[in-house]
């Protein structure tokens, strides 16, 4: 499903972000991506949807080479993609059924469709009731239930997560965690940048490790002192 | 995509509402470029009918010493209408000559009084057909006259005539010039106007693109508003320049232009108005599209 050959990304002269990254994601996996701040999480996600672009090396997604999309590509590959950030990045002068029809909307679905889709999906993130609220009036973890919906809707391929707990408190955090679950149980893709140790001893998965910028650690965490292990580096 | 055009409009229209002083700003500064245009135009327009109708009175006098009899005269008249250039040539006698000249000195006529119409030569007037109307053709027909040798004596105004095209071209370009000036200004605040609107909503932006919104699927929305910013800002203008016009043209200076020669002072013409309009939904949509050029970018390369 992802494959990364010998990726570099630089944004400054002599000073990559991410170096010679190999690695592989399958279809239907669930892979944590840790690493300390400006390890070169968010970068490889970003590499991923093609906000940038690696100054070295390729990348394939669905056994499609996106280091050679043009601009006129990026949106359809996007379209089988679900992002989710820290700061949810919703529309705040929209409801929250606005929001979720949204990447419908794009896709020039039908109204009744829309319609149908949205509520389904709203409903599986638990805020049926809230459709007509606007964000600013959600709490936090109700703003990112939104935003999980948003990426949820178009029924993605591959999820990509920034740091989506990031603001949230546990509980809120282990409801997030539930909807990533049962997306995955249907056959999503999912790679989540997190460097909560407790979340992933709680939800133990794939573990891909990233310090300064390199490839540190690729492994399932069969124990749960795997899970230190990858908060450590 | 033409299916979805209503929803592109309503998107325009909502985009609209939720910022209301920016939408305000922009259909405010092309309503002042495009009113100021439409200020000009209306005196050009008025000019050149004022300046049309001094060349339609235009003519060439040839003035005659001895006045033959009425049959040689009739003869001279059907020889100068033969000129393509001429319109009509009509005889002036010593005695009508005389007549418009004390009608002409109003109150003073008294300064007249015992003289006899002897003390002013008879003369031919001789007017020019509309499409000859120019320095060139006036000068063509007087040296024709000069080299018949029946008239010598010689009346037009060359030097007013070249005075009226310099003048007529003058401010056919310095209109041209400020009209484009006013157009580019206004081009120029209407795209920073609708940057500023995009800097607020640069989060939607980002959230369109993320979720797979073409970059013409993200612009097309602006686009629509900022024409029809752009058209509500023309019909604005439209209905100031005809404030402009009825209150200030019309009532106030009115009977003042009424001494320069201008019986009435025109608006501008149905089709210059369609223009403005017109014109004003390209200017919005330019500027959005202007700004929108640095706006909808899918990744850096």
């Amino acid at each position: 499903m992802i494959q990364l050959f010998n990726v570099c990304k630089a944004y400054q002269r002599d000073q990559n972000a991410l170096n010679d990254v190999t690695l592989k994601v399958e279809k239907g996996e669930f892979v944590y991506l840790t690493g300390a701040s400006g390890a070169g999480k968010s970068t490889l996600l970003k590499l991923l949807y093609c906000a940038e672009r690696p100054t070295r090396g390729q990348i394939l997604v669905n056994g499609r080479n996106i280091t050679r999309f043009g601009a006129a590509r990026i949106p359809y590959l996007r379209r089988n993609l679900g992002i989710i950030f820290q700061d949810f990045k919703l529309l705040k002068r929209r409801t929250v059924f606005e929001n979720v029809a949204f990447p419908l909307e794009v896709q020039g679905r039908k109204r009744f469709e829309i319609s149908k889709k949205v509520y389904q999906t709203l409903k599986g993130v638990g805020l049926e009731h809230r459709l007509n609220h606007h964000p600013l009036q959600l709490s936090g973890g109700e703003q990112q239930r939104v935003a999980v919906a948003r990426a949820l809707v178009v029924d993605p391929l591959i999820l990509l997560a920034d740091e989506p707990t990031g603001n949230l408190d546990p509980e809120v955090t282990l409801d997030i965690m539930e909807l990533f679950k049962s997306a995955n149980a249907r056959g999503t893709t999912i790679i989540m940048a997190t460097h909560d140790r407790s979340l992933i001893r709680q939800f133990p998965r794939r573990i891909i490790s990233l310090e300064a910028g390199t490839l540190a650690m690729d492994d399932l965490p069969l124990f749960r002192g795997a899970a230190d292990m990858a908060g450590q580096v | 995509m033409l299916l979805r055009s209503g929803y592109f409009l309503k998107r325009a229209l909502r985009n609209m509402r939720q910022s209301p002083v920016l939408s305000l700003a922009s259909v405010g500064t092309v309503a002042v470029a495009l009113a100021l245009l439409a200020f000009f135009a209306i005196t050009v327009l008025n000019v050149q009918q004022l300046t049309a109708s001094w060349g339609e009175s235009l003519a060439i006098v040839a003035y005659l010493d001895d006045v033959p009899d009425e049959k040689i005269v009739n003869g001279w008249i059907k020889d100068i209408e033969g000129y393509p250039e001429v319109a009509t040539v009509t005889f002036v006698s010593r005695k009508v000559a005389f007549e418009r000249f004390a009608k002409r000195l109003g109150d003073d006529a008294g300064l007249v009084e015992g003289l006899g119409p002897d003390v002013l030569p008879a003369s031919l007037e001789i007017s020019l057909a509309d499409d000859w109307r120019s320095e060139l053709a006036l000068t063509a027909v007087v040296e024709r006259l000069r080299k018949d040798h029946r008239f010598e004596d010689l009346q037009y105004g060359q030097g007013w005539l070249e005075k009226l095209e310099a003048f007529l071209l003058l401010l056919r370009v310095s209109g041209s010039a400020l009209g484009g000036f006013l157009v580019f200004a206004a081009l120029v605040i209407v795209a920073n106007t609708i940057k500023l609107t995009l800097y607020v909503r640069q989060d939607q932006l980002e959230a369109m693109a993320m979720v797979g919104g073409t970059s013409l699927f993200i612009k097309l929305p602006y686009l629509v508003e900022g024409a029809l910013q752009g058209l509500l800002g023309g019909v604005v203008a439209l209905g100031l320049s005809f404030m402009v016009f009825q209150v200030i043209l019309q009532r106030s200076l009115g009977s003042l232009l009424l001494i320069t020669g201008i019986d009435t002072i025109h608006y501008l013409p149905p089709v210059w108005q369609g223009m403005l309009v017109v014109g004003g939904g390209l200017i919005g949509l330019l500027g959005s599209l202007f700004a929108l050029r640095k706006f909808v970018r899918f990744g850096s390369s």
